[in-house]
């Protein structure tokens, strides 16, 4: 009775997306601060290719946010 | 000619429902931005109010569940639907009154489940719907949003660890104008769908849309003005509660708090779940807190809290039950529910009234 009334696919499905969605894009966004701080630190020290790593490492992580909100969104107006 | 008068009240109910809802969740969506300094509390608001607007418009889903899986809409009247938007209403109001960020959406299904009952008796509850839609997902969702947050800001300690703390704020701050932003456009999405779905199962029931109808580009544009009006003439005693007295706030955990709890309302939402996003938000700031530190929540506020969410459905589903026991004794014309709506107007403006005289609630507008 109760496992029919429970929408164990749905609900497992939110729960995923939201792991997913709530860790990574807060991991991601926090490698961005980490490659800025990086950047910051490595520049003031005269290491210009470690500090140019750095920033790419930042670019792709606030990439990779921009890209799952904007995933996010157009799944949300999908259905 | 009665029954279109009954409808255009309940529409009216219904936004102003909503308009409520939005006063009544401003706290939720914004205080964590406020606290820890991501934004001035105006622009907070005044940018939550947009986003809640355009939130109202990508998704109805959770219409859909209010409308059609909570209660039977052919049992159900336009009666029905106005007392137990007025059993909510009242729950809303009282816990605006004493400060407690209860749930606008429990108060809202235990309303209709409660005036329902009333009328009609047991039967006229969808128990799949009501359980496998609301109430196990309305378990499931806060402790979900505690513990994604609760990683997720554990995560992030360890990733930005050894950085400069001015760096690290700073990033975090910026980081909730867009986290902030996505809670505010969940909350739109989710909290105005109710409405949507209320107004609807009310046009069901006095027969102007089919059955299967989903709402009318009207419903979903006036629900999104109601929210966002609400949402910017927003509730100050809530956001103080939410925001600083549950835990002291970092940047960081502002930051994972939003996300988690937008993540997560946004996936109920596109799986048509009508949560409580005041219990999500709440949830994400308390597993931001204890992640940390387990004393860095203020447990007791966290237990009164959660005591008010317990009340919610039954105490709405009470005054639902009543206001319908009401309106019948006028029989089943308008004059009930016009007679409620008059003694409602008149209690409310007493409330605001007697508020404004003990010097709170501060408003986004007033500052």
């Amino acid at each position: 009775m109760i496992a029919s009334i429970v929408q164990a696919k749905e609900l497992w499905q939110t729960v995923v997306a939201s792991v997913a969605a709530g860790i990574g894009v807060t991991f991601a966004f926090s490698m961005a601060i980490w490659g800025v701080g990086q950047f910051s630190e490595l520049s003031r020290n005269d290491r210009p290719l470690a500090a140019a790593l750095a920033a790419v490492a930042a670019s792709l992580a606030l990439t990779a946010v921009a890209a799952a909100v904007v995933f996010g969104i157009v799944v949300m107006t999908h259905k | 000619m009665s029954s279109d008068v009954i409808l255009v009240i309940v529409v009216g109910t219904a936004l102003a429902f909503d308009f409520t809802n939005g006063f009544h969740d401003t706290a939720n969506v914004v205080a964590t931005s406020i606290s820890t300094g991501a934004a001035r509390p105006q622009v907070a608001i005044g940018f939550a109010a947009l986003l809640n607007f355009l939130g109202a418009f990508i998704s109805i889903s959770v219409a859909a569940t209010v409308a059609k899986d909570v209660v039977d809409a052919e049992i159900i009247t336009p009666t029905i639907v106005f007392a137990g938007l007025i059993g909510a209403i009242a729950w809303n109001l009282i816990t605006w009154y004493f400060g407690l960020p209860s749930s606008s959406s429990h108060a809202l299904i235990g309303g209709v489940v409660g005036s329902a009952v009333a009328a009609a008796g047991l039967d006229a509850i969808l128990a799949e719907g009501l359980v496998g839609k609301v109430l196990i997902p309305a378990v499931v969702a806060p402790i979900l949003a505690f513990l994604v947050a609760g990683v997720a800001i554990g995560l992030s300690y360890r990733v930005v660890g050894g950085q400069r703390p001015g760096i690290v704020s700073r990033g975090y701050r910026y980081g909730q104008i867009v986290s902030g932003g996505l809670l505010a456009l969940a909350h739109g999405t989710n909290d105005a769908q109710k409405t949507m779905g209320v107004i609807t199962l009310a046009l069901i029931a006095n027969g102007t849309l089919g059955a299967e109808a989903d709402p009318p580009t009207w419903v979903i544009a006036s629900s999104a003005v109601a929210i966002a009006l609400g949402t910017y003439s927003g509730g100050w005693r809530i956001i103080k509660t939410t925001g600083t007295r549950i835990i002291k706030m970092d940047p960081a955990q502002g930051f994972s708090s939003q996300g988690a709890g937008a993540a997560v309302i946004l996936a109920s939402t596109h799986f048509g779940f009508p949560l409580s996003t005041t219990h999500v938000i709440n949830g994400g700031v308390m597993g931001a807190g204890a992640a940390k530190r387990l004393s860095a929540v203020r447990w007791g506020v966290a237990g009164n809290i959660v005591f008010a969410w317990l009340l919610t459905l039954p105490a709405a589903a009470a005054i639902g039950a009543l206001t319908y026991g009401f309106t019948r004794i006028f029989g089943s014309g308008a004059l009930g529910p016009i007679l409620v709506t008059l003694m409602a107007l008149s209690l409310i403006g007493a409330a605001f009234a007697r508020r404004a005289q003990q010097g709170a609630p501060v408003t986004a507008a007033g500052g």
